[in-house]
């Protein structure tokens, strides 16, 4: 049998985006693939709801819809937005960092002794802080990269080894003087209307969707996570690849550390604690959304603001803090659910 | 039908009469017929494709059949339609597959107990005296040199294959089940093989029925006493393997004249070679020297377990070698990793597509470009357009059936997977390609497309070079063939004796004591 010519009846259309039906005869390609659309927006709409109905209460009319309420929630999730798109990288290697809260506490430490202690030049002690970010990313990479340890093991010994040595050194206490006045500027002031931090936000936002969806490094640490057998097949250098994906979760870590400092006008020793859970979920979360079933730069944007904005209606409508633990929890599970659910479909 | 009602006990052991599967419009078994006699080794054999293992399915209950078909041990008879794994285990048939399932890092007990069940003790706690005691019982019945502490890594290959069975048999004191074998040998050395033998025959002299599925002729004929031979389906011949020589097995597994199954492929004769493969070691491969020009399509004829899969990975970086050149156009390898195989222009396509291969969550087009990526990659940009056109040519010039390029691979059906895996390497316009299996699990009209694109690849100057367990196909497709035994390359067949049959003596090791 040699080449036959691809028949146009009963030949689904070969084609990238889902489109409208051209002729009866193709509908059940076309309804797989508005499933997806309505699954890959799922999200979105849940937010809109979601503020949408903030918006309308009652309790939170006057206080939920008002710039200072988005300010306040966006310059609030800085931080976690970045680790959170440090977390993808490992997460996409098949891997996990449960060490980046504990790495961005040790890089605010850092930072503000350098500052504040040692009264070094401001250059410096970011720089410090980032250096440190790297350090423990390089070391998490290679011990799970080269020595092929449990990267879930590596990272939980490594975050509580980290949150030990800093709890050693600080005493406990929280680095709150001495610390330059152009940082806490960074962190606290605005730039046309928008929270300084928010312009560093995006170009982490930008460089890493870039990175992950428009070079070929993105494409083979995607490889390397569907199957890392065939990427190896395929000429990948999985040991570099899974290594830089670690270095890079270190590095924003890092950053994000340097960033708390000037939020908060110091190093505050447990802020990195509350970091690790939120960023799984918003990943997760984001992997419903965009590109479904995948880890992906704006979902997990998205998976931020949309926790964020939920608490934050919650809490303006009278609900104290355990709400924040409680939606926390509950969208992690829905979101890993709903995430191997779409896994499972696909599979099929 | 040439069965006599020979047995002590009057009728068959274990009777299959008029078993078919249909699938769609194909019919993967027609109306097979068997019968095995208590206290002897049946044996089953058939080429690929044959059909010996959907009528194992059949048997084990998790292949449904078409109606009409009976299946009767002893005195009783099962409708087929109403098999399941649980009847089938009911009915008494018991199998061991070549994959033992066993636990190397557990002892022969807890293997044991795993299979059946543990027993309890008071207090719903495990009795390991009396599982102890029972498994010691079994070894001793099945002349199994081992305690059930001993762990089941540390046993001899041939003593594994033994637990396995006396585990599948450990309740049979009657030898009223019927034991089915499903290639055993396929990964055991010959010495074990004897010893396996030797245990199996006294077990069929102590009543055992045994059904034994193997492509090993040597092998089945010094074991069984009859045998059925499965072509396209159905039961073309039984007879007795005392009065049957090789020969005449292999012509009926073929069922036609050799010389009138395929066009000779033209051969290569002129230009030098592109690829040489010096003295080349590595894994269970020694000592391996051959040529191939451009253009020239090389088989690699051997059994499981000969070094034919681990060659392909040397020659690919993907295995490390222990001595010899291996030289690629202008680049001496061997190369140490698959990225400097790529370099110097070789292609790989594994034999285990989806494990080895495939990345099934991933789209087709990301599937297609996976070695290419960076080809894409312009003005610091992935040309995402460029890479959907391309993608879409290549889905085209492939005759891949996908929905989409968007779609997951895991949505195609397996030929057009790796038609995908094939389009991947052979855009790259590779000097060397390398193809393990490449027509595994793909039905008979992907397989003929696979065959053009691979001729037009060698067409295009690449050096082809296939390992393929179907001789058939070895022979269809290549200007010259290998022969793999035990990792040496023995012999080099082209021209009139690169035949099925032929390459069937070739292949076999020696089986000692015959």
């Amino acid at each position: 049998m040699t080449a036959r010519p691809e028949a146009g009846l009963g030949a689904a259309p070969r084609n990238d985006k889902p489109r409208r039906p051209l002729r009866s005869g193709i509908g059940q390609a076309t309804l797989r693939m508005l499933k997806l659309v309505g699954e890959r927006y799922a999200l979105i709409a849940l937010f809109i709801i979601v503020c949408l109905t903030f918006s309308l209460l009652p309790s939170t009319r006057t206080t939920f819809p008002t710039v200072l309420n988005i300010r306040q929630v966006l310059s609030g999730q800085s931080a976690l937005i970045i680790v959170t798109i440090g977390e993808i990288f490992p997460l996409l290697t098949g891997g996990f960092d449960l060490s980046i809260g504990a790495v961005c506490t040790l890089s605010a430490v850092a930072c503000a002794t350098a500052m504040s202690r040692f009264g070094l030049p401001l250059g410096v002690t970011i720089l410090i802080g980032l250096a440190s970010g790297v350090l423990i990313g390089a070391v998490n990479g290679l011990l799970i990269a080269r020595a092929k340890l449990n990267s879930i093991m590596v990272t939980l010994g490594m975050s509580t080894l980290l949150t030990g040595l800093v709890t050693w050194y600080t005493q406990g206490n929280d680095i709150l003087t001495g610390i330059s006045q152009t940082v806490t500027n960074f962190g606290t002031l605005l730039w046309i209307g928008i929270p300084r931090p928010i312009y560093l936000v995006v170009i982490v936002v930008v460089v890493c969707w870039y990175l992950l969806g428009h070079t070929p490094f993105g494409r083979r640490v995607h490889a390397i996570g569907s199957n890392a057998r065939a990427a190896h097949l395929v000429g990948i250098n999985i040991p570099a690849h899974v290594l830089t994906c670690y270095v890079i979760s270190g590095s924003l870590s890092g950053v994000a550390g340097v960033l708390t400092v000037a939020a908060n006008g110091g190093a505050v020793v447990t802020l990195g604690e509350g970091l690790l859970f939120p960023a799984l979920t918003a990943v997760f979360l984001g992997a419903t959304v965009i590109t479904v079933g995948r880890f992906n730069v704006l979902g997990a944007v998205l998976g931020v603001v949309f926790v964020a904005a939920s608490v934050s209606g919650l809490t303006l409508a009278g609900a104290s803090s355990w709400v924040n633990d409680i939606f926390n929890g509950a969208a992690l599970i829905i979101a890993v659910g709903v995430s191997t659910l779409v896994g499972w479909r696909t599979r099929r | 039908m040439i069965d006599g009602r020979d047995a002590g006990r009057g009728g068959p052991a274990l009777q299959v009469s008029g078993v078919s599967v249909t699938f769609g419009t194909t019919r993967a078994l027609d109306d097979v017929s068997i019968q095995v006699q208590p206290g002897s080794v049946h044996a089953l054999i058939g080429g690929n494709g044959s059909g010996k293992s959907t009528l194992i399915k059949v048997l084990a209950g998790v292949q449904p059949a078409d109606r009409g078909g009976i299946i009767t041990l002893g005195d009783r008879a099962y409708p087929v339609e109403a098999m399941s794994p649980e009847a089938s285990h009911a009915a008494g048939l018991r199998f061991v597959h070549q994959d033992l399932g066993l636990f190397n890092d557990m002892t022969v007990a807890e293997n044991f107990a795993l299979y059946a069940r543990y027993p309890l003790a008071r207090g719903r706690r495990i009795s390991w005296r009396a599982l102890n005691t029972l498994v010691a019982d079994v070894l001793g019945r099945f002349d199994i040199d081992a305690t059930p502490r001993t762990l089941a890594g540390d046993l001899r290959p041939a003593g594994r294959t033994m637990v396995a069975i006396a585990r599948a048999l450990h309740d049979d004191e009657a030898a009223q089940r019927i034991l089915v074998l499903d290639e055993p040998t396929a990964s055991l050395p010959d010495h074990e093989v004897e010893l396996l033998f030797d245990s199996l025959r006294r077990r069929a002299r102590q009543g055992q029925a045994i059904l034994f599925v193997s492509h090993r002729l040597r092998e089945v004929l010094s074991l069984a006493s009859r045998l059925t031979i499965l072509r396209d389906g159905r039961s073309i011949a039984t007879c007795d393997a005392a009065s049957t020589t090789e020969q005449e097995v292999i012509e009926l597994i073929a069922g036609r004249a050799v010389d009138k199954l395929y066009s000779v492929p033209a051969s290569v004769t002129g230009g030098t070679p592109s690829v040489i493969v010096e003295r080349l070691s590595a894994g269970p491969v020694s000592d391996v020297s051959f040529s191939v020009r451009p253009g020239e399509i090389l088989g690699i004829a051997g059994l499981l377990g000969s070094g034919r899969t681990s060659l392909l990975r040397a020659l690919f970086g993907d295995l490390k070698t222990r001595a010899g050149v291996a030289l690629v156009g202008d680049r001496a390898g061997p190369f140490r990793s698959p990225k400097q195989a790529m370099a110097a222009g070789v292609a790989y396509v594994p034999e285990d597509r989806r494990g080895d291969a495939a990345f099934l969550d991933q789209s087709v087009q990301e599937n297609l470009s996976a070695a290419a990526a960076a080809r894409y990659f312009r003005r610091l940009w992935m040309q995402q357009a460029t890479e959907r056109r391309e993608s879409r040519r290549l889905v085209d010039q492939f005759m891949i059936k996908t929905e989409s390029i968007a779609s997951p691979l895991d949505w195609l059906s397996g030929g057009n997977q790796q038609k995908v895996i094939l389009a991947r390497w052979m855009q790259r316009g590779p000097k060397l390609l390398l193809l393990d299996e490449p027509t595994q699990g793909v039905d008979a009209v992907a397989r003929a497309d696979i065959y053009r694109l691979i001729r037009r690849t060698a067409a295009n100057g690449a050096a082809v070079i296939i390992v393929s367990s179907d001789l058939e196909e070895l022979a269809h497709i290549c200007d010259r063939a290998v022969v793999l035994v035990r990792g040496s390359l023995v012999r080099e067949v082209h021209g009139d004796e690169l035949n099925p049959e032929r390459l069937y003596h070739l292949i076999q090791p020696a089986v000692v004591g015959t």
